[in-house]
């Protein structure tokens, strides 16, 4: 009697510890490494939750497919015709306070987004209309086609509105705020009610450490487990003995020269095309994907990689390097080499002022340097400057074109195609890229890619206009394509993204 | 002494306008726009109109000159306006992080404090070989940068020992290697104003008086040079603490500390103007007030000056 109560209570006690241990086992919880907090808690730019990695509580209305074409979400189909999007919205979500995502919820968030001074969804306000429970439709205030596509940017989450959405924000994510420490910490617990796949994660906890060698020292201690934002300097530091793993996606970020085309003394020597097609065929871009960024960058003929919207590999033909092509173009163009091995045209040396870099030459180190000395090898004279600071090298050099040469390292991470190439590419840029932009048919080309009734067309002008830049005008010279990086712990795998926003932390595989 | 308080705040006026007038033209004049910026970074595509709006929020479309004097008129009534990055005011801001570095700094200090008074008597009461080897000790300190002290030590304690950790919680435990770094170079130079101090003084008359009437080295030192130089080193300490406060944005950034050092660098790399501006009006002032308490110090530690200002 004694033992076989014995045995029952033993029998209980390991079932109950098995239990325990179990669930003590399945609780996971992830520690993310980022940069400074960069949230706003404004309600007109509220960005708290929406932007970065803690993008987990709310959703957007459509996501970036594998090669950034907006797929399902929250809205699970659409249309646009004659200036107007229909949209059949998904069935079965709900706000994580209990509230259900339908046409009236949908409606009373997506007009938060129309209240805000930096909106670029740019809705008409008085378009929106209930056509049934689970449908809507909205117009665009500047007739634009692209509304759906500008959804996936993690700036246009969809919130319930509140008076408290800075301090409880509610969405309809996999995750809801657990606790916000401003510039300390920010964790987010898992939705229990999410209406999609249940992350694999239960909490996340996002810390804001600033310095880059603090962030790799955290890793390296074990006190993170993943680091969220990766510079350069941190890959050349990277310990190279298993303690640290790399995760990368696809190439994405480009690398690129961009020559100054207002053509004013005395930045107007790159104003002959030979001279910017001499300096394309200078760069040895093999050599300076093996050096910079961990030999994880590729050399390259495009400015955007092929893959995004189905553009394709070889929709430019880019340049090799080739130095013999490099010095008949210099020889054409009538510059001959002088006695310092500097060319020389009419008593004027080639000599040009190169601006490193946009948005700081720690993210292009040593590319100024490698670059030098690649264009001295054809007898091209560069004075480099660098600068770490975007807003010296806007205002100072710039805006007010006082360069011949500027180094970028940027990316086109939205799934409008027009958005990069309007922006960065054409006279009408608002970034002020007049100044770099060749103007003419790429400038006709994006404004018809804006209006275009289809995705199809506007890709296939965008590819025309990207093409036209590289080998018509060699207006900007690709350089290197850049995957985007998360360092982690051994036995932590990450599910990477193209785009920082959408890598998917909350679906971290931890190693048994 | 409620004379010489009033001159001493009616001197610094112009002082504490002239550096809120610095703060805001270093800020104001220097390139990029924070708006530009502040939408570019949201991967916002800009109308005219918009910027408009925005400079017109922040008060940028205004002149230099009507600017200052409304920023000024404001920070009087200790509002220093909203970030423009966060979206919180400047004060909350500061207040955000001003406790971690508030913490931090007098902390450091208190270090720098025990390091210099330790160092000092040792170097001015040890014999000769160990004095030189006070003495190289203190200018290897003084020498050796505190972002190199902060590697070695994380190096030695956080990632060799395991005694500390980087991501910390603002605990007591969390402070010590920070504050270590900080005190330690700050300690030695303090140390050798202490051991200067101290052996000018060993030099005077009445100290000369006090060995022939046999009195120990060590109650010469603490009862009779101790009162004579505690004046000057207050006047240090208290700039040293100043200089701890502004000069801990390197240690705060390697360890993570989240003080006042994160919130500056920050703010330069957004532009963030309200918080730069509100930063170095409240650096300012903390030297002024630092100053200010130094001078009390001063004249309560001397008789003579505390008789002069009593009779003022």
């Amino acid at each position: 009697m004694f033992n076989s109560k014995l045995a029952t209570r033993l029998g209980v006690a390991a079932v109950s510890a098995l239990v325990l241990t179990h669930s003590v086992q399945a609780e996971t919880h992830l520690n993310v490494a980022v940069k400074a907090d960069r949230y706003s808690i404004k309600s007109d730019k509220f960005t708290f939750t929406t932007r970065r990695p803690a993008a987990q509580i709310a959703e957007t209305a459509v996501k970036p497919d594998a090669n950034f074409n907006p797929s399902p979400l929250l809205f699970k189909d659409w249309e646009y015709r004659d200036g107007t999007y229909t949209v059949t919205l998904q069935e079965g979500v709900t706000f994580s306070d209990g509230t259900v995502f339908d046409a009236d919820s949908a409606i009373a968030s997506l007009k938060l987004y129309d209240q805000n001074k930096s909106d670029f969804l740019q809705l008409d306000q008085a378009s929106f209309e209930k056509l049934g429970e689970y449908q809507i439709s909205f117009r665009s205030e500047v007739e634009s086609a692209l509304v759906i596509e500008n959804m996936t940017h993690r700036g246009a989450s969809l919130f319930l509105p509140s008076d408290t959405m800075a301090d409880n924000p509610i969405g309809t994510g996999p995750y809801t705020l657990k606790s916000y420490e401003p510039k300390k910490q920010i964790t987010v617990t898992r939705n229990p009610d999410y209406w999609g796949e249940a992350p694999k994660v239960d909490t996340l906890t996002f810390h804001f450490i600033g310095d880059d060698n603090a962030r790799m020292l955290a890793l390296q201690n074990g006190e993170v487990d993943v680091i969220g934002e990766v510079t350069p300097q941190m890959m050349l530091s990277m310990p190279q003995d298993g303690s640290v793993i790399l995760n990368e996606s696809r190439p994405i970020r480009y690398a690129a020269l961009m020559f100054n085309m207002l053509g004013k003394a005395p930045y107007d020597i790159t104003a002959d095309l030979k001279v910017r097609q001499a300096l394309a065929y200078a760069i040895d871009r093999e050599t300076l994907a093996q050096v910079l960024y961990g030999g994880k960058g590729q050399a390259a003929k495009t400015i955007l990689p092929g893959w995004m919207f189905d553009l394709g590999d070889d929709h430019a033909k880019g340049f090799g390097f080739d130095t013999a092509k490099s010095n008949a173009l210099l020889d054409e163009a009538g510059w001959r080499a002088g006695v310092d091995g500097i060319r020389e045209k009419d008593g004027r040396k080639l000599s040009l002022r190169m601006v490193a870099a946009y948005p700081n030459v720690s993210t292009v180190k040593p590319m100024p340097e490698m670059l030098d000395q690649m264009f001295a090898a054809i007898g091209v004279d560069i004075e480099i400057i660098e600068v770490d600071d975007s807003g010296v090298y806007n205002d100072t050099y710039f805006g007010p074109g006082a360069a011949d040469m500027y180094l970028e390292f940027a990316s086109n991470n939205n799934t409008d195609p027009t958005y990069l190439l309007y922006n960065v590419f054409t006279t009408m840029s608002p970034w002020g890229y007049a100044v770099t932009s060749p103007g003419g048919n790429v400038d006709e080309l994006a404004k018809a890619a804006r209006v275009a009734s289809s995705r199809t067309e506007a890709v296939d002008l965008v590819r025309q206009a990207y093409k036209s830049i590289v080998d018509e005008h060699t207006s900007t010279i690709p350089i290197l394509l850049v995957p985007n990086f998360t360092l982690s712990r051994p036995g932590v795998t990450v599910p990477m993204s193209e785009y920082a926003d959408w890598i998917g932390y909350g679906d971290v595989t931890f190693a048994q | 002494m409620l004379k010489f308080l009033l001159t001493r705040f009616a001197t610094a006026l112009p002082t504490v306008l002239g550096m809120s007038f610095v703060a805001f033209a270093i800020v104001a004049l220097a390139p990029g726009d924070p708006v530009q910026m502040e939408l570019r970074a949201m991967g916002v595509v800009p109308k005219p109109e918009d910027i408009a709006a925005l400079k017109a929020e922040y008060g940028l479309d205004q002149p230099f000159f009507i600017r200052y004097g409304a920023w000024l008129w404001r920070a009087l009534h200790l509002d220093f306006g909203t970030s423009v990055a966060t979206g919180r005011s400047v004060i909350s801001e500061i207040g955000l992080y001003m406790p971690a570095t508030l913490t931090l700094a007098l902390s450091a200090l208190f270090g720098a404090v025990v390091i210099s008074l330790v160092l000092g008597t040792l170097a001015i009461m040890a014999h000769r070989f160990t004095a030189t080897g006070v003495r190289v000790l203190t200018i290897l300190l003084v020498s050796v940068p505190s972002f190199w002290l902060a590697l070695l030590f994380i190096h030695i304690f956080i990632l060799n020992l395991g005694w500390a950790r980087l991501i910390g919680d603002g605990t007591v435990y969390d402070l010590i290697l920070p504050a270590l770094t900080l005190s330690l170079g700050a300690g030695a130079a303090l140390g050798r104003f202490v051991y200067e101090r101290a052996y000018a003084e060993a030099c005077e008359d009445y100290v000369r008086l006090a060995i022939a009437k046999g009195v120990t080295p060590v109650r010469i030192l603490v009862c009779h040079i101790g009162p004579r130089i505690i004046g000057p080193l207050t006047t240090v300490w208290a700039n040293a603490l100043g200089g701890l406060l502004g000069g801990a944005v390197i240690v705060e950034s390697i360890f993570g500390w989240p003080g006042l050092g994160q919130l500056i660098l920050q703010a330069i790399g957004q532009r963030d103007f309200p918080v730069i501006q509100g930063y170095l009006v409240l650096m300012g002032l903390i030297f002024f007030a630092m100053s200010f308490v130094a001078d009390i110090v001063v004249i309560l530690a001397d008789p003579q000056l505390r008789r002069k200002v009593s009779n003022d």
